[in-house]
């Protein structure tokens, strides 16, 4: 399968800069802007977090912006609706970030086919595990051409590192270090993870998140994978700027001069 | 449990068996069987209920054609009949094939050689040896499967039938995980009779409530966790029931209850009660058990599997504070750190229980998130799982979250039922009684004072949640009354959301009670009608408690007081037999108890 995930990383293979924000967050209606100014900047892959009340994976920063996010209003119905003309305003990959249970109630299948539509290229959906999407959902992951890209982690065997490879596509999401979101868990002991991983020759190219916050960690990251994830540090930046252009470029620039 | 029934090919006895909801169903595709399929209806596979995997069994056939018809039919599971080889059964694990590998079992039977397939394949199945391949239909001698050692779940097959089930449900090995059923079910070759086949699955079904391999009871369960977790639940996965089971830790734990719970805990008949209600009522004293409450059931088996497993410390959640108390409890005795995470609510709520966790040795930690209550302490407490997953054991203490927790606290929890079976018979002569009312919040007790009646055709078994203000007031925690299905915690259940799958803030004036969603396996029992969920306000309960103190001279637990509120709302018969059970003694809830107190005087 082709989409703009796999034609990007034919092009380009090292120093992808990755960057997740929460929909609805900071106001409700920011989700088109923010996309606008990441692809101005000059980022290479925009997840967008649709927002739980539980999110199980994160820490206190996606926590907060998730929280606000829905008191806000955000919903899927909501994002799908802002995002329906976002191929007229750019062509960076996007990917969908959140939790299960939200998909669950949108309908699995409807969740993909209007991915599709719009021009979502893939989905992060941590609590789907591997089994339960090859069963259930990647019929319809398959026909909406939506990657779905599956997490390893410290912890995760070779063997089981093999196996989502090869259910995988697009890019697998590298997390650096034994940790939910946001943690500042130094990544230069992980130099024998990282290896390792490397070491399998997996199939598809690998992103590196969790702990990514400034240009030394993004560097690090980038010596052992294809690029590297920010999310929490963005959303930091958010809380504390207002929103415009010259912020968001500000803080690229910062990351990837 | 997983039942298995193989060997079918006609559509419209297909349908017929698929009805009955066994587990596994399946089809033969070697073409020296009498029961191989020649014109499979793909379509009627598509339209099989969710909860039914489709398995073919194929015997020394080309790697090629196995993964075609695997593919074209999209089965769940290859089973592999013959003498394939392990490099076999990698090539189709490495095209995402989930294997059952089979093989003929007889005296001298190497089990050693199954370490070299054991990582390519979901499950074994152990068949009487036959020199004819793919189902022997004849019984070997189950007890050389002692010899089995193996961490990897096994069907038993061969000639399986009505006749000998019951021998088949007294044989006992931790990785039995699937009975498969073929020939004695026949009316002729590849056709099953209804009756037969309905027959055996309600004989299984009522010896066992069980999830499948993944977790599943039915449709609910499961494991939904991040990537994160998968070490830490997969290590859990693999290794409970052969710790829990094995001999060492049974007679451990039986002594832990015993000498140091305090266990048997009484059974009280209530004068009062059965007076007032024209009915026998038991009272099950869970309250009597050490610490206060049913909780220290669970916390003692887990603590005991850490140390088996080499953990260096426990964390888990509370909400009321009991299975803070029952944890730290446990902890201090088996001399293992100790980490509480409590919603900040409920500290100040339950203050007494904090400081009972303290003097125990543990660490208290605010889960200030969401409502700040029992759901945020489980998410901060699985957050800290996540950034401590190697040396740090996650005690949960409900029969929620991923598989194996649920079956895991049940088992822990059973032993309730089981005393009040026996505590019955002496009482009354039969022991079975006619109803059984528990509380339900995540559902513990509940699954603890129920799991010995389960289908039993006599019990009914009543679960009663916490409507908190009023089910519809929309502030209530009454999960099953108002839930849709969803995610909660890793597992599939009912739980309260909103339509765009946000999980509802819970409200009750009992903190153990306080949470959105069920345990699987009540949802499970719920919808398959095997028992009755009902719901009774903050007030009920609260004048329950009053009333029962002041007419038994026991101060019941808020969450308790739920399950005495409703016997108001029943209507007995004159002879009934009633338990209910009381999951927890009051002292915790005295500051609640006296505001009430205070507010009530002030009104009349």
């Amino acid at each position: 399968m082709e989409n703009r995930i796999t034609k990007l990383f034919k092009r380009k293979n090292k120093d992808i800069l990755s960057v997740y924000f929460t929909a609805g967050y900071p106001s409700l209606n920011d989700t088109v802007d923010i996309i606008d100014y990441l692809s101005k900047a000059g980022v290479d892959i925009i997840e967008v977090g649709f927002p739980f009340s539980d999110p199980l994976a994160d820490g206190p920063v996606i926590q907060e912006s998730s929280k606000k996010a829905i008191e806000n209003g955000m919903t899927l119905k909501v994002l799908f609706e802002q995002l329906k003309d976002i191929r007229k305003i750019t062509e960076v990959p996007l990917v969908l970030m959140g939790y299960h249970n939200v998909v669950l109630q949108y309908g699995e299948q409807e969740f993909a086919e209007i991915c599709s539509q719009i021009g979502i290229d893939g989905a992060i959906i941590p609590d789907m595990p591997i089994e339960y999407y090859n069963d259930r959902v990647k019929k319809y992951f398959l026909k909406s051409n939506l990657s779905k890209i599956f997490l390893i982690t410290p912890q995760t065997s070779d063997k089981r590192a093999e196996l989502i490879d090869k259910q995988s596509n697009g890019f697998l999401y590298m997390v650096s270090s034994d940790s939910v979101t946001g943690a500042n868990k130094s990544i230069s002991d992980r130099t024998s993870y990282f290896k390792r991983i490397n070491d399998l020759n997996l199939q598809n190219p690998r992103l590196t998140g969790f702990g990514i916050y400034n240009k030394e960690t993004f560097d690090s990251a980038c010596k052992y994978s294809s690029g590297a994830i920010i999310g929490s540090a963005f959303i930091k930046n958010l809380a504390e700027n207002s929103l415009s252009f010259e912020n968001v470029q500000k803080f690229i620039k910062s990351i990837k001069p | 449990m997983n039942i298995k029934i193989c060997g079918l090919r006609e559509s419209k006895n297909i349908k017929q068996i698929a009805a009955l909801k066994p587990d596994f169903l399946g089809f033969i595709f070697y073409e020296k069987s009498k029961r191989v399929v020649k014109k499979l209806d793909k379509s009627i596979l598509k339209y099989l209920p969710d909860s039914i995997k489709t398995v073919a069994v194929f015997v020394n056939q080309d790697l090629e054609e196995v993964t075609e018809i695997m593919n074209y039919y999209g089965f769940d599971y290859a089973q592999i009949h013959g003498n394939e080889s392990p490099e076999y059964c990698k090539s189709l694990f490495l095209e995402n094939i989930k294997i059952i590998k089979a093989f003929g079992i007889d005296e001298s039977f190497d089990f050693y050689k199954l370490n070299e397939y054991k990582d390519f394949c979901e499950f074994f199945l152990f068949d009487t040896k036959d020199i004819n391949y793919g189902g022997s239909g004849k019984t070997f001698n189950w007890e050389i499967l002692n010899k089995y050692n193996i961490q990897k779940p096994f069907f038993l097959s061969g000639g399986i039938g009505l006749d000998n089930i019951d021998k088949v449900l007294k044989f006992k090995h931790p990785m039995l995980s699937g009975i498969d059923l073929n020939s004695k079910l026949e009316t002729s070759y590849g056709y099953k009779s209804k009756e037969k086949t309905n027959k055996i699955i309600k004989i299984i079904h009522m010896k066992y409530i069980e999830p499948d391999n993944n977790g599943y009871y039915g449709e609910y369960g499961g494991a939904f966790i991040p990537e994160m977790l998968y070490p830490n639940v997969k290590e859990l996965q693999d290794n409970y029931l052969e710790i829990i089971n094995s001999e060492n830790f049974v007679s451990e734990y039986a002594s832990l209850l015993n000498d140091y719970a305090g266990r048997p805990t009484p059974l009280f008949y209530s004068e009062s009660l059965s007076k007032k209600y024209s009915a026998n009522i038991f009272i099950k004293r869970e309250d009597l058990n050490h610490t206060g409450s049913h909780k220290l059931n669970n916390t003692l088996g887990q603590v005991l599997l850490a140390k088996k497993l080499n953990k260096k410390r426990v964390i888990a959640e509370t909400g009321a504070g009991q299975h803070g108390v029952a944890t730290a409890t446990a902890c201090a005795l088996a001399e293992i750190s100790c980490t509480i995470y409590m919603g900040e609510k409920d500290i100040k709520r339950q203050a007494n229980n904090v400081d009972r966790m303290k003097l125990l040795g543990a660490e208290i930690v605010a889960a200030d998130g969401g409502s700040k209550s029992l759901k945020d302490a489980i998410n901060h407490a699985i957050r800290e799982w996540i950034n401590n997953p190697v040396d740090t054991y996650y005690l949960l203490g409900s029969i929620v979250g991923p598989h194996p927790y649920p079956d895991m606290v049940t088992r822990f929890q059973s032993v309730i039922s089981r005393e009040i079976k026996q505590q019955l018979k002496t009482k009354t002569g039969s022991e079975d009684p006619d109803y059984v009312i528990a509380c339900i919040g995540g559902g513990s007790n509940a699954i603890g004072a129920f799991y010995h009646f389960i289908n039993n055709e006599k019990t009914k078994l009543i679960a009663v949640e916490a409507g908190g203000k009023g089910v519809n007031s929309g502030k209530t925690a009454a999960s099953i009354t108002l839930g849709k299905k969803g995610i909660i915690h890793g597992s599939k259940t009912y739980l309260m959301q909103t339509e765009d799958g946000q999980i509802v803030e819970p409200h009750s004036v009992s903190a153990g009670l306080d949470y959105p969603g069920i345990g699987p396996a009540h949802a499970y029992l719920y919808d398959t009608n095997s028992i009755e969920v009902t719901s009774v306000v903050d007030k009920e309960a609260l004048d329950a408690a009053f009333d029962f103190s002041k007419k038994e001279g026991i101060i019941p637990a808020l969450e308790s007081a739920h399950a005495l509120a409703y016997l108001n709302k029943m209507k007995f018969k004159k002879n009934d037999v009633v338990v209910v059970n009381l999951s927890g003694r009051g002292e915790k809830d005295m500051e609640i108890y006296q505001e009430y107190l205070k507010d009530n005087n002030c009104k009349n």
